[in-house]
């Protein structure tokens, strides 16, 4: 049962990364449009995205099973990426907001600019506790080529 | 040495995930009940019924009062121009106040938070505007209704009231502006304190009836005026 879940949360934080990386690019952009500045002002913003897509092809690619394989970790990624999603979804289409019907710019900026802060957060808190679970990683595999060596 | 510090590293690893997670749900869940708590809609159509009722008699109210004068068979010795220019704006005013843009409202049985909005901001750009400051205000600033008796009276008690409405709606268009800053809003502070749909509906409403009320006061004393003269 662990097992399914963790595969389940494991393919579906990929999923949500692209929507919420893509919702947030959108957003970021649409704001830049407004205010006539160029997009790659908009780049150190995307820096947290970035930074843990990288930690991901990591773990990917070498295979780093006590991440890939934690199951806390793969749910507190989907959490994270879901809610950014949410806000995301809720800065484009809650008209209850009435400054995103008032401005009309197809994205309420005043409140999404409320969460910047807190998706950073998140991130970045994400890519910390991965890079601590990988030293452990390392550990493990350590204590494994030694027994190997003995044997 | 390296065996606690890697324990260590897990046991911040954890924690800093548990914080996140704890962050990350309280931030969903935020989301969804202030989504949810946006998403309100009130029953006004008793509260409706009764303000149109009220309106209607103050409007009929105003044009019995201003239709005492006709240009054409008054007699009296006062200034016709000053009376012509009370009336025309009077009747200007009240074409404002009987608009379907206005009148839509009170057909309303259910309102949500874009209709207490749309109100407040119809109410500012259309009746405190077109007929408070542009007909009632420069009623008041003109030489030949300055003529008319018990102008001097009457005058700051206008103009007091003028001031007052035109602020009056500042702070719960504000207030509405500001709804898609997250808050915790618990039903005893909606009843106790302030329901951002209904309160505004309210307060908006209680305005357009104080503005029929000075024009209403406005009315009699254009009457008297010409009544006596």
């Amino acid at each position: 049962m662990k097992k399914i879940f963790n595969i389940l949360f494991y393919g579906l934080k990929f999923l949500l990364f692209i929507a919420a990386f893509g919702l947030t690019l959108f957003i970021f952009v649409r704001m830049n449009m407004r205010l006539e500045k160029s997009i790659v002002s908009v780049l150190p913003e995307l820096i947290p995205f970035a930074v843990l897509l990288i930690i991901f092809i990591i773990n990917m690619l070498f295979k780093q099973t006590r991440i890939t394989k934690n199951l806390f970790y793969n749910l507190t990624c989907c959490l994270v990426l879901g809610t950014i999603i949410f806000v995301c979804y809720r800065a484009i289409f809650d008209t209850n907001m009435v400054l995103n019907g008032k401005y009309g710019y197809g994205a309420d900026f005043n409140y999404f600019d409320n969460f910047v802060a807190y998706i950073k957060i998140m991130l970045y808190g994400l890519v910390i506790a991965n890079i601590l679970f990988m030293f452990k990683e390392k550990d493990k595999k350590d204590k494994e080529t030694k027994k190997l060596e003995r044997a | 040495m390296k065996k606690i510090l890697l324990e260590y590293a897990s046991m911040f690893a954890y924690t800093i995930t548990g914080l996140i997670f704890g962050l990350s749900f309280f931030l969903l869940f935020l989301n969804f009940y202030h989504m949810d708590e946006l998403a309100d809609t009130v029953d006004v159509s008793t509260y409706n019924d009764t303000s149109k009722v009220n309106v209607e008699n103050k409007i009929n109210m105003i044009r019995n009062n201003i239709n005492v004068y006709n240009q054409d068979s008054y007699t009296g010795s006062l200034n016709i121009y000053g009376l012509n220019n009370a009336k025309l704006r009077m009747e200007a005013c009240l074409e404002i106040l009987e608009s379907d843009e206005m009148m839509r409202y009170f057909d309303l049985d259910t309102i949500g938070i874009q209709d207490a909005y749309n109100f407040t901001r119809d109410f500012r750009n259309i009746v405190l505007n077109d007929c408070v400051a542009m007909q009632i205000n420069s009623m008041f600033s003109t030489d030949t209704v300055s003529t008319l008796p018990n102008f001097d009276i009457i005058e700051p008690y206008v103009k007091l009231n003028i001031n007052n409405l035109l602020n009056s709606t500042n702070y719960v268009q504000n207030n509405l502006e500001n709804s898609d800053h997250y808050y915790f809003s618990t039903n005893v502070n909606k009843i106790n304190f302030f329901d951002i749909v209904e309160d505004s509906y309210v307060d908006t409403m209680n305005n357009y009836q104080y503005t029929l009320d000075l024009i209403v006061e406005i009315s009699n004393w254009y009457k008297n005026v010409v009544i006596g003269g």
